[in-house]
């Protein structure tokens, strides 16, 4: 019965082309150590040195928007700060090509703001992707904005495609959203 | 100048500042799990450098192999300084270096250079080492 219940869920993910996924409370730890997981798997499988930078790029991003944006987290301070947001990233094939996909819970109040980024993004071609990272790139943060907004222009110019994404209003106060992107 | 000399990580680029040679380098890969305290030595030592009057010249290798977003706004922070200093007179030349085939980073030394009208900037390419 257990084995069976999990290798379904095993073949569910196999069939999807997954073949990294992790679910539950992410950290700049846990970053680096799945980071380093997805290259190795990668430079094992002789993929050009370009295109593996180019996959944890986004990787990155995305594990870097989870981490300070998500609206479930866990805050605390030992000797060292920590911040643990929870999460979902999943790294995929289709095709010949990578995917990977996060998801985390988000303000609904926040909601309209990210929405209209990512439309704005997902209209732009190639080169205006590169005038908006470049003109980004000299403006300040804004506030509330840890790090920087550039950090989804970084994703969309990896991307080969443009990127997708949705939101599941989950309750009253919170949706679930996702963001696939495919490299 | 004392030389600031801070070894690479996993996730932190080495910084070798020989500030009395005049040449500085950054070399290795960059995504710190927080930008701030990472850079913030880093900006002190170049702008304390550049403060010090003087007509020696300045080379900065880039020798990056990747940067996430945040360290690209402290990159920026650091070519803006140099541009500054370069528009009072210092002669500085930047050297931003990337892989063969490595689109990405060619295209990223682009978006830095645009900025740049009074230093010297050259784009050079490296044979790829194998490592990614």
């Amino acid at each position: 019965m257990l084995a069976e219940q999990y290798a379904a869920i095993k073949r569910d993910l196999d069939d999807k082309g997954i073949i990294f996924s992790f679910s539950g409370y992410l950290s700049e730890g846990i970053l680096y150590s799945l980071g380093e997981a997805l290259r190795e798997k990668m430079t094992l499988e002789e993929t050009d040195g370009p295109t593996v930078r180019r996959v944890f790029s986004v990787f990155v991003e995305q594990m870097q928007n989870i981490i300070r944006y998500s609206a479930e987290k866990v805050m605390g301070s030992s000797a060292k700060p920590v911040e643990l947001s929870a999460g979902m990233v999943i790294i995929g094939m289709e095709g010949d090509k990578v995917f990977i996909v996060c998801g985390n819970t988000v303000l609904n109040t926040d909601v309209p703001r990210l929405k209209e980024r990512l439309d704005y993004l997902k209209g732009l071609d190639k080169d205006a992707i590169k005038t908006y990272y470049r003109e980004q790139l000299r403006e300040s943060p804004d506030e509330g904005s840890r790090g920087a907004n550039i950090g989804l222009i970084e994703i969309a110019r990896r991307a080969s495609e443009p990127i997708d994404y949705d939101f599941h209003r989950m309750d009253e106060e919170k949706s679930f959203f996702c963001l696939k992107v495919r490299i | 100048m004392e030389p600031l000399k801070i070894p690479a990580t996993g996730r932190t680029p080495e910084v070798d500042f020989d500030f009395a040679a005049g040449t500085l380098r950054l070399s290795g890969e960059s995504y710190p799990d927080d930008v701030a305290t990472f850079f913030g030595p880093v900006f002190a030592a170049l702008r304390a450098f550049l403060a010090e009057p003087s007509d020696a010249p300045v080379r900065f290798d880039m020798e990056l192999l990747y940067f996430n977003s945040s360290s690209a706004k402290a990159l920026m922070n650091i070519f803006q300084m140099l541009e500054t200093a370069a528009r009072e007179g210092r002669p500085i030349a930047v050297t931003w270096c990337y892989e063969e085939n490595d689109e990405s980073m060619q295209e990223l030394g682009e978006d830095f250079a645009e900025d740049l009208h009074h230093v010297s900037f050259t784009l050079k390419q490296v044979p790829a080492d194998g490592a990614p």
